[in-house]
């Protein structure tokens, strides 16, 4: 299972399975398996998070609403923001990194299995302890539990601590993926699978799994630390006796930071390999791609400051946060211009995954343009903590995690499944979460900007009619966009069995996961070949062709020649 | 949202200058990926052009993004020092002295804003200043983090406990501005406004005049019930 053998010619096909299907994933440690419980857990965790935003926007439809109380409301919050980030978005881009990533370098499993077994299995424990806190006491501490207030002094309950150790489960489960996917990246890729040959979802899998053991332990450490002050008298984040609240939006600002590049970064990576495929085209400079999203990891990460312009820190961190965060226009800015120059002079077909590529594409330039705004210090201190910020991060995040999420899950399904999801459910579903994304999150930009409704409030004040109009049409919004997200989870179930048979090569792709069986085998291939180019699978395509035809000219040329 | 100090003037100058810039990215990706979506569907029947990049046109993108970047730096290095610069009391303020600002002492707490002025005068949620008058908030917290927004006087900034922040404005038109608490600090948040009244110096003063009267009045009143053997 786990290192390469150098003699795979022996092959067992159909050989009937020992165990029942669901002992044999609870007892895998198999990368496959894995990732598509990651894959999986993670939609799970996208449709509760969805009911969670609608029940948030439903207080907010209103001016001075009585939906929710004030606790339930941060209640809601804290457990969205843990839901959409742990429990969602970085399992997501994990799975498909941890399904994909082997394959595509052309290796017969991981390199250390276990860790990613335990590193799954501490994300369930992770999720299973974040709701069972919903039976009793969630956090009220919001997204980011700011100290003091996530302190035991004003939040006595155990919903913090829940918090904590349901984010720190899984955080940990994380960062002992990530190290299974850096070594088996470094180790175990196919002869010839120089890093200049790797594909770029594999890069963006190495870079991001280095990404997360550095931001991951940052936060584990900071996780720690609360739970210390919160049940062993820590001093950390106490500011009178010698600790600061500061250090804890510090170390945490890395974290979140560092994984809305990484959700970036996951999204760019995979369409990037939508991308050239179903335009029919090379990736256009995929040297600079890849040296883009490196740089996106390293500057994106550094300007974790960026998010404390009106904390009491001096205005010299105020501008290294905001340089870093303007040089990040050279990198996403390549990486875009990269995309549209290699749909030039394409045949573009424009199936689900472009389509969802498309959308991603919009929806993070968007987010980004937004966040740059929010970049700019004194333009922060006017436009952050306002609607703008939640508008800006969602539609980077939703554009990175649900577009190019779904455009990687649309991309990958038929190798997991061996079906392709419904085209014409997805392209419904892909119009309806477009229109809801612009909907919900334009009419919020605009209350942050115009009218400073500020974030995380249970309620705002009336008065304004602006401000009413835009807080309705933001929860109208909300509703459309859960309407598109739900298609295509409906889609996927709907396709694991009824989709139409895929194929092993569904799309024509370059990379070798398209080499593999659909799904693959428990051993991923049975033959390794030799990787000679970038773009492998169109090597062997081509060898194919080319003895096929060589195949058919013998036969001819051993006639008899008088 | 009008801004009616001269740091929130030259935010508000920013604020038109990242909205271009922002809407000028926008539309450059786009317009580029629509173009490309439309003008080469596989429908036309060409064959693709197996082209993988080019050294020159990188370099000249790159160049011409890391321009736009420093050109946006820069603007945005001018604007935040002019937004930082502390104005000078105008002629119609009130003159406490030639340069020094008037400093009033603001402390977060759950879920109101105090505000302590320099004659031992207090009062809570209504900050009161007089017009044309460089003001310095001496920003505190008493408990958990709390930001303080008035977004027509001054850009916000955070009370946190153990630190002291600092917020400067000088409102140029007497009136009522008004604004939220902006970190989430706990159940009441939502609720945690605040107000500033800004009026006239000589009004100024007669509102530090009655508060301290009325505050003296009031401690008074209960100095004198516990010496009468009373709860208050």
């Amino acid at each position: 299972m786990s290192a390469p053998r150098r003699n795979p010619e022996l092959v067992v096909d159909g050989f009937p399975p020992r165990r029942a299907r669901w002992v044999e994933i609870a007892t895998s440690a198999d990368h496959k398996d894995l990732g598509r419980v990651l894959i999986t857990g993670a939609l799970g965790f996208l449709f509760i998070a969805v009911v969670e935003l609608l029940l948030m926007r439903l207080q907010l439809a209103i001016p001075e609403n009585t939906f929710l109380n004030p606790v339930t409301f941060n209640r809601m919050l804290s457990l969205y923001g843990a839901t959409a980030i742990f429990f969602f978005a970085v399992p997501f881009a994990l799975g498909f990194f941890y399904y994909v990533a082997p394959l595509q370098i052309g290796a017969r499993g991981t390199a250390l299995p276990r860790l990613g077994q335990i590193g799954t299995w501490l994300f369930i424990a992770g999720a299973t302890v974040l709701y069972a806190g919903f039976l009793f006491t969630p956090s009220e501490a919001g997204v980011n539990p700011l100290s003091p207030l996530s302190g035991i002094a004003f939040l006595p309950n155990n919903g913090v601590d829940a918090w904590a150790a349901a984010t720190g489960l899984a955080t940990l489960g994380f960062v002992l993926i990530a190290i299974d996917l850096v070594v088996t990246l470094r180790r175990l890729r196919a002869p010839g699978m120089a890093w200049r040959r790797l594909p770029v979802f594999s890069w963006a899998a190495a870079i991001g799994s280095w990404l997360l053991i550095v931001i991951g332990s940052v936060m584990l450490a900071a996780i720690t630390m609360l739970l210390i002050d919160r049940n062993f008298d820590g001093i950390f984040f106490a500011g009178d006796a010698g600790g600061s609240p500061l250090l804890w939006q510090h170390l945490s600002w890395i974290f979140y930071t560092g994984t809305y590049m990484l959700i970036l970064i996951f999204a760019l990576g995979a369409i990037a390999e939508i991308v050239p495929a179903l335009a029919r085209k090379p990736l256009f400079n995929r040297g600079a791609v890849i040296g883009s999203l490196v740089a996106i990891a390293v500057i994106g990460t550094l300007a974790w400051m960026q998010n404390m312009y009106t904390a009491p820190i001096g205005i010299g961190w105020m501008y290294f946060a905001m340089i870093m965060s303007l040089a990040l226009i050279v990198p996403f800015g390549l990486v875009f211009f990269n995309l549209i120059a290699t749909l030039s002079g394409g045949t573009v077909k424009m199936r689900a995954p472009l389509l969802f590529s498309a959308g991603a594409i919009v929806a993070i330039a968007i987010g980004l343009a937004t966040e740059m705004n929010h970049s700019m210090v004194a333009l922060g201190w006017r436009l952050q903590h306002t609607t703008d910020s939640t508008a800006a991060t969602h539609f980077a995040l939703v554009g990175g995690a649900v577009f190019g999420g779904f455009a990687a899950l649309h991309w990958w399904f038929p190798k997991m499944t061996g079906r392709t999801m419904g085209e014409t459910l997805a392209r419904l579903s892909f119009w309806t979460m477009l229109l809801g994304t612009l909907v919900a999150f334009v009419p919020l930009m605009l209350a942050g900007t115009n009218d400073g409704q500020v974030v995380d409030a249970y309620k705002f004040f009336g008065g304004s009619s602006d401000l009413d109009a835009y807080n309705l049409i933001a929860t109208i919004g909300a509703f459309i966009l859960a309407a598109g997200v739900l298609m295509t989870l409906v889609n996927a179930i709907l396709s694991r069995e009824g989709g139409a048979p895929a194929g092993h090569d569904a799309w024509g792709g370059d990379s070798l996961e398209w080499f593999a069986l659909s799904p693959p085998e428990p051993h991923n291939f049975d033959l390794l070949p030799d990787v000679r180019s970038a773009r492998p699978m169109r090597d062997i395509r081509e060898a194919i062709a080319h003895r096929s035809a060589r195949a058919e000219q013998p036969a001819r040329e051993s006639q008899p020649v008088a | 949202m009008t801004p009616h100090s001269p740091g929130t003037d030259q935010i508000d100058t920013l604020l038109w200058i990242g909205f271009v810039a922002a809407a000028i990215l926008v539309v450059a990706v786009v317009v580029g990926l629509l173009y490309v979506l439309r003008r080469y569907s596989a429908e036309r029947g060409a064959e693709p052009r197996q082209v993988t990049g080019g050294r020159r046109i990188q370099l000249r993108v790159g160049a011409a993004l890391g321009a736009f970047a420093a050109v946006i730096l820069v603007l945005s290095i001018v604007y935040t020092d002019k937004a930082r610069e502390t104005p000078l009391t105008g002629p119609a303020g009130l003159q406490v002295s030639h340069s020094e600002p008037l400093k009033i002492q603001t402390t977060g707490q759950q879920w109101l804003w105090r505000y302590d002025y320099p004659n031992a005068a207090f009062s809570y949620y209504k900050l009161v200043v007089p017009v044309d008058t460089t003001v310095e908030l001496e920003l505190v917290s008493t408990d958990v983090v709390h930001t303080w927004d008035v977004p027509d006087l001054a850009g916000k900034r955070d009370a946190v406990p153990g630190k002291t922040n600092h917020v400067i404005f000088r409102a140029d038109e007497e009136g009522t501005y008004f604004g939220q608490a902006a970190t989430l600090s706990g159940q009441a948040y939502g609720a945690m406004r605040t107000e500033v009244e800004v009026v006239s110096p000589a009004k100024y003063e007669a509102f530090i005049k009655t508060q301290k009267r009325d505050i003296q009045a009031a401690q008074d009143r209960v100095v004198g019930l516990i010496e009468n053997g009373e709860t208050p």
